[in-house]
């Protein structure tokens, strides 16, 4: 029995492909070589540029959406007042199940592969999926089970223990990083919802969150180490992204004291206990998140680590502002364009294995997607009115607080 | 799987020697770690976060006596990245230049952003433009041009495309449809100078005057005119000189244009673009058609005109390659 929707070849091929066009640029594969490698290696799916996949998705959600639509505008004259409970559950049904048979067929018939329009049937009918599954949990309860609809109530808890394995069961057969995504977000609000149910929940909220999270990272690193690890690699890698980030997450400082400050019935953001270790977890995860990075060779945890000490710097001016905004930001940009101008500098010839010169040489549509957010981010001032307003320019956001 | 995997596949159908795979597996294993896009990146951050705290420094301190300190720092800072950049510049010609490294760019890029703090200072202070405020935004975007084509530098290029646009009273920032509200701007002049820039991007295309900066032109170019053409189909402005059905026809005819140039260039943006416009304009019409015929399942029929019209978009991207017989 086979699982995968897709062929598994394709992820396979395009790997090989890929190693094999990386060793060409470097010099140790002649292009004739190339040529007979891409050969033997045929891909035949369907999957074009971002820009047309981007495109394709909005046009399949409109679609989609014009036929529950159009659905329901043909039904409401065949159903009496009073049966609208019937109507919706109807059109859901009907939604999943044309769209799982558009999707088989799409796929088997088309040989879509992850070409937005695939993406973005799949969505729509988990999004109906989940959506049924809510209305039958929280609407067509028995009157007496009918709670309410917060994160700890056992109707919540029902819902997500049912979601789960939906998303789980797409994620494998569809191989989908926002299902996986979606998947780990249900499994960490499951653990959340089942555990404020205890009076000492919140207090153990932040070490469960960090160990559900390393154990999450343990399973995706063995998981990568199946034979099938091509077809699921862009899933597991967005679950290490997702469980690096929910690890550092689960020990911030402000997401404590302010999910804390949510869950508690004053709601008002006080002091939480053993302070020191989530100031000291929030400063000293996104450094280590780095160093991992940069030893390894490991771009996941480096970017992750980048966007962390972002977030810490936000932690920490959110509670204690040293210095006024504007002075943070030109001296946090004064030490970023000395030290990295310095790291170029000393990387000029590689060291430490690690190098600055481009991976690949063909980086000119990345450099015409640059002169795109210079123009969307270089603020150049529009001729005011009154000379007041002129120049300036908005920070970058360096600090969070400032007030100018 | 791991490229070494991939070695063994390749070797044992022959398509590799195995002299060739252990020298692969060698480079694999002592080949460096790229930074380059991590570093480039905190460059540019550190960029913004630099030109925008000493901006607004410099106008809180106006009135100081420090003021004077700031602006001889900002100054020696400006004279000091064009100065970099120039000793480190590649004589002019009308190919792009081969660089040496990135990190004169950004730095020229900083002695730009530097520039216009600097300026709004001065005119701010000593009102060297006078009440002509018009040319204290004129100034910087010649400046600009020029730096640009001398350093052949994209970015600067984009900073002149904006200061052109802000002198015309236009925003041309790609994002600008969801941040400005300022639909003033999206008048005669933004369409205007939408087809000039589609104009010069070609230009340079086809005479290969900076071939590669035409991405940036067309691309903000056919962004701020199908934005303006857009905005005053949907009268959101209402301006007595463009119909809505001229300004209909306008985009749809850019939108062909750029589904054209998109073949050639090999660039989908354009294609996402001109696609979106075009959706817009189609269904705005029939939405127009279908309320003045009155059907009482407009409902129906508009329900019915998506799914089909989406259908059709899909069904003409799946076969996009036949169509426009693009090959690669």
């Amino acid at each position: 029995m086979n699982w995968k929707a897709y062929n598994p070849n394709w992820a396979h091929r395009e790997a090989v492909r890929a190693a094999a066009t990386r060793w060409q640029k470097r010099g140790l594969l002649s292009s004739l070589q190339l040529a007979a490698i891409v050969a033997a290696h045929p891909l035949d799916y369907y999957r074009p540029n971002i820009f047309l996949r981007i495109t394709l998705f909005i046009f399949t959600i409109i679609g989609l959406s014009a036929a529950s639509g159009f659905m329901a505008l043909l039904f409401s004259g065949g159903f009496h007042s009073g049966t609208e409970e019937v109507m919706l559950v109807t059109i859901a049904v009907l939604t999943i199940a044309g769209g799982l048979v558009l999707l088989e067929f799409a796929i088997k018939d088309s040989h879509l592969y992850h070409s937005g329009i695939d993406n973005a049937i799949l969505y729509y009918i988990l999004s109906w999926t989940v959506f049924l599954l809510a209305y039958i949990i929280y609407e067509l309860a028995p009157i007496g089970y009918r709670a309410s609809s917060s994160l700890t109530s056992p109707n919540t808890n029902t819902l997500l223990l049912l979601t789960l394995p939906v998303l789980l069961a797409a994620t494998v057969r569809y191989a989908d990083r926002l299902v996986a995504a979606a998947a780990y977000a249900t499994y960490l609000l499951l653990l959340a919802s089942v555990l404020l149910r205890f009076p000492i929940g919140r207090l153990l909220l932040p070490f469960v969150v960090m160990l559900a999270s390393a154990a999450a990272y343990f399973l995706v690193k063995k998981l990568a180490q199946r034979p099938d690890y091509l077809y699921y690699k862009p899933c597991l890698q967005a679950l290490k992204v997702l469980s690096l980030v929910t690890f550092y997450l689960g020990g911030n400082y402000w997401v404590v004291r302010e999910g804390n400050a949510l869950l508690s019935d004053t709601g008002l953001s006080t002091q939480v206990p053993f302070a020191w270790l989530f100031y000291f977890l929030t400063a000293g995860i996104p450094i280590a998140y780095l160093v991992v990075g940069l030893r390894r060779h490991d771009r996941i945890w480096l970017l992750v680590g980048i966007l962390l000490v972002a977030f810490s710097v936000f932690t920490f001016r959110h509670y204690y502002s040293v210095l006024p905004a504007e002075i943070a930001a030109t001296l946090a940009g004064a030490v970023l364009i000395a030290s990295m101008i310095g790291a170029t500098r000393y990387l000029r010839t590689p060291r430490h294995g690690l190098t600055t010169a481009a991976d690949d040489e063909d980086d000119t549509r990345k450099i015409n997607l640059e002169s795109l957010i210079v123009a969307q981010t270089a603020n150049v001032p529009q001729p005011a009115e009154a000379g007041f307003e002129f120049g300036g320019g908005r920070s970058g956001g360096g600090g969070a607080e400032g007030t100018y | 799987m791991s490229p070494d995997q991939f070695l063994n596949e390749l070797q044992a159908q022959g398509l590799v020697a195995p002299e060739q795979a252990a020298t692969i597996r060698k480079d694999e294993q002592t080949r460096p770690f790229s930074v380059h896009y991590e570093v480039r990146t905190l460059l540019y951050l550190g960029i913004v976060l630099l030109t925008g705290g000493l901006g607004i420094l410099l106008y809180q301190h106006i009135d100081e006596i420090g003021h004077g300190v700031i602006v001889a720092i900002i100054t020696l800072l400006t004279a000091a990245c064009f100065g970099y950049a120039e000793r480190y510049r590649v004589p002019f010609t009308w190919a792009e230049v081969p660089r040496k490294g990135f990190v004169p760019d950004y730095v020229l890029l900083l002695g730009c952003l530097l520039f216009l703090s600097l300026e709004g200072y001065v005119q701010y202070q000593y009102g060297i433009f006078g009440t002509r405020y018009g040319l204290a935004v004129f100034v910087p975007a010649v400046l600009f041009f020029w730096v640009a084509y001398l350093f052949d530098h994209r970015g600067v290029l984009s900073m002149a495309i904006t200061a052109l646009a802000s002198w015309l009273g236009v925003s041309v920032a790609p994002l600008s449809a969801f941040t400005d509200n300022h639909f003033r701007s999206l008048s005669g002049a933004a369409l205007g100078l939408g087809v000039v820039l589609l104009v010069v991007g070609l230009w340079s295309e086809y005479q290969n005057r900076k071939r590669h900066f035409s991405f940036t032109y067309i691309s903000l170019g056919s962004n701020l005119a199908l934005l303006a053409a857009t905005a005053s189909l949907l009268e959101v402005y209402p301006n007595s000189w463009l119909s809505p059905f001229a300004a209909a026809a306008l985009i749809l005819v850019m939108s062909g244009f750029l589904v054209w140039y998109a073949r050639r260039a090999h660039s989908y943006l354009f294609v996402l673009l001109s696609a979106v416009y075009s959706y817009i304009v189609v269904t705005y019409l029939f939405i127009r058609f279908v309320d003045r015929s009155t059907s009482h399942d407009e409902g129906l029929l508009l329900s019915l005109y998506f799914l089909l019209s989406c259908f059709g978009v899909l069904v003409f991207f799946l076969n996009i390659k036949k169509i426009l017989r693009i090959n690669s």
